[in-house]
């Protein structure tokens, strides 16, 4: 049987069923007795309709009992599941804006739009909502789904682009918020780029003021001060991408699945994700149908056509799976219709 | 409003492996083939030039970033002070906190390049449904975040083309099963919020559709025949939210799969 470890991570190209396969993997935790939170990253909401969660839900932790999956029908045990809001998650750092009575962070029409549902910055409050988890010691295993595709690498550079920002940017901008030092009678002696480079961000806002009127510029940089203040939230969230190459700390399942013709896909994805994994990954390959196509001799020439271009495409898989990882898990193609039987046969695939 | 205007821009979406790339070349390829001035993009993601190459589908491809500085070039007069602009690191971290501002300005980049020729077609194998979402309802979100300023005109043009001009069409690919089912149709009704309203469904790799098994569906092993029933259902439930539908193709690669793919999608516009 395969340890569990704290973090467990779901990653992959879309629709090969991530998180079908993490619901599953946390029911099957859950039934051992493990302390299990999963934990959607994507905007997609196939949990919600997995578990058949409300959309207030969000970013709310919600109690899934496990009779709800066909085989499990034991009513005491449960695992939890979040889905991410990246209003909730910011409301829950929003703690350090005491100085200003009855005012938060959310007040700011820029952070306020930005953190809407489709707003883009799911990615980046998920690894902030992830340690926050982490830190309650809740849980013995945190499941996370992740975005599809090139969204995931987005998801693992969050921590970076975090240090980034607040780095370079914010010295800059404090820098010109502090004091002023553009002196007269330069202007003249510098050519236009000097110019720039001398006056720093001044000039750098005045550009936005011209593009983006007046007013986004107070708001905005009223926007980068909450978010300064609240930076040791941000900050803290790197530690997580640190731990996460660590083999004691998380486990990786790559997930792809035989119905995609995704190959190339698969494997550019994969090269982009292993400079953030160790070297004790998973492959998931979903929805195989190699054990019924194995049965099944069909005499119809067309029917063998389809079973060949069947196979075929399944062995592509496996081929490029061999190249590139040690441990391969195989998940058969699950013929039935309700989400919850879904889960429940993938669980039973974990023993 | 006219709903029969040939569209200029049109966008594939669905859940990520339905089949959107596939569906968007083929269209391409098709259109192509039938004299229409056409150019596939995938938006934000890396193009497959190989393939477009080797399937002669023209193409259009820029990154955001590329896009973005050139906005800003045109903006301010400038390509030096823009490339300047965006490399600081200010500016290169707040793109990459706010994906959404990159995506604005790209999909305007795609519609000035659309109001430049309208004679031109760009096919727009666009991101997977959330991201989709993202994608279009972000110049929404900066419109009310900016409120006036330059970006704000733009954005008002952008609005003017997709909206009022009605020359958008969505389609929305989705495989046979329940859940992708209900997904495609949630999909289509945050589109409408966002008075995206030409927007049709297409229900893609159809077992039962296949030329190699229509007709002897009886003959089939019972895995299969199982999977045509749960098809068959959804179908059934479904009848009246998909306009489209298209089979389950048996090929070897992706190259065959355009080559078939692009007779079948004619009926799409």
């Amino acid at each position: 049987m395969l340890r569990s470890k704290p973090i467990e991570l779901f990653c992959g190209t879309g629709g090969v069923g991530k998180t079908t396969l993490a619901t599953s993997r946390a029911l099957h935790l859950a039934h051992e007795g493990k302390r299990v939170l999963l934990i959607t990253i994507d905007p997609a909401k196939r949990l919600k309709q997995i578990l058949n969660l409300q959309d207030e839900s969000k970013g709310e932790i919600q109690t899934v009992p496990l009779s709800i999956f066909d085989y499990f029908n034991e009513n005491e045990k449960t695992f939890d599941a979040l889905l991410m809001s990246p209003q909730t998650t910011l409301q829950k750092m929003d703690f350090e804006m005491s100085s200003a009575p009855g005012k938060t962070v959310f007040d700011n029409p820029i952070i306020q739009i930005l953190s809407r549902p489709n707003g883009g910055m799911n990615e980046i409050m998920a690894i902030i909502e992830v340690q926050y988890q982490l830190s309650t010691n809740h849980y013995d295993t945190i499941i996370l789904d992740t975005p599809p595709g090139k969204h995931f690498i987005d998801f693992l550079q969050s921590s970076l682009k975090i240090e980034h920002f607040f780095d370079k940017s914010f010295v800059e901008i404090f820098r010109f918020l502090g004091k002023r030092f553009t002196k007269k009678g330069e202007k003249e002696s510098k050519g236009l780029l000097g110019l720039i480079v001398s006056t720093g961000v001044k000039k750098l806002l005045s550009y936005l003021e011209k593009v983006t009127g007046k007013e986004f510029v107070n708001v905005f940089v009223d926007a980068i001060a909450a978010l300064y203040k609240n930076r040791e939230h941000f900050l803290s969230a790197i530690k997580f991408e640190e731990k996460l190459g660590q083999i004691s700390f998380s486990n990786w399942f790559l997930v792809t699945s035989v119905e995609q013709y995704k190959i190339d896909e698969a494997s550019n994805f994969h090269q982009q994700a292993i400079e953030f994994m160790h070297n004790d990954s998973f492959l998931a390959i979903n929805k195989c149908l190699r054990p019924y196509l194995e049965d099944w001799y069909p005499e119809d020439k067309d029917f063998s056509h389809v079973k060949t271009s069947m196979l075929n495409r399944e062995n592509k898989i496996k081929d490029f799976a061999k190249v590139h990882f040690d441990k391969i898990l195989d998940f058969p193609e699950v013929l039935g219709s309700s989400p919850t039987q879904h889960v429940s046969e993938l669980a039973t695939s974990w023993k | 409003m006219d709903l029969t205007a040939t569209p200029q821009l049109i966008i594939i979406t669905g859940k990520g492996g339905v089949g959107k790339t596939s569906v968007a070349l083929a269209l391409t390829k098709h259109l192509k083939e039938n004299c229409r001035n056409v150019l596939y993009s995938s938006f934000d993601q890396l193009t497959n030039t190989n393939l477009c190459e080797n399937l002669e589908i023209p193409f259009f491809e820029i990154t955001p970033a590329e896009s973005a500085q050139i906005y800003v070039g045109k903006k301010l007069g400038s390509k030096t002070i823009a490339s300047w602009v965006m490399k600081t690191p200010f500016f290169k971290s707040l793109f990459n906190m706010i994906p959404g501002l990159g995506m604005v300005i790209l999909m305007g980049h795609i519609i000035e390049k659309l109001e430049k020729d309208p004679t031109l077609t760009i096919i727009l194998d666009s991101p997977s449904s959330g991201h989709a979402l993202t994608m279009l309802e972000s110049s929404h979100n900066f419109k009310e975040m900016f409120g006036s300023g330059l970006i704000v005109q733009d954005i008002e043009r952008m609005h003017e083309f997709l909206y009022q001009k009605q020359l958008l069409k969505t389609y929305i690919v989705c495989l046979p099963t329940l859940m992708a089912a209900n997904e495609s149709l949630e999909l289509r009704e945050s589109f409408k919020l966002l008075e995206i309203n030409r927007v049709e469904l297409i229900l893609n790799d159809l077992l039962h559709m296949a030329e190699e098994i229509k007709d002897k569906e009886e003959e089939l092993p019972d895995f299969l025949k199982v999977k045509v029933n749960l098809e068959k259902e959804v179908e059934a439930e479904f009848i009246n939210n998909f306009e489209h539908e298209l089979p389950h193709l048996s090929v070897r690669n992706e190259i065959e799969m355009i080559n078939k793919l692009k007779d079948l999608v004619g009926s799409l516009c």
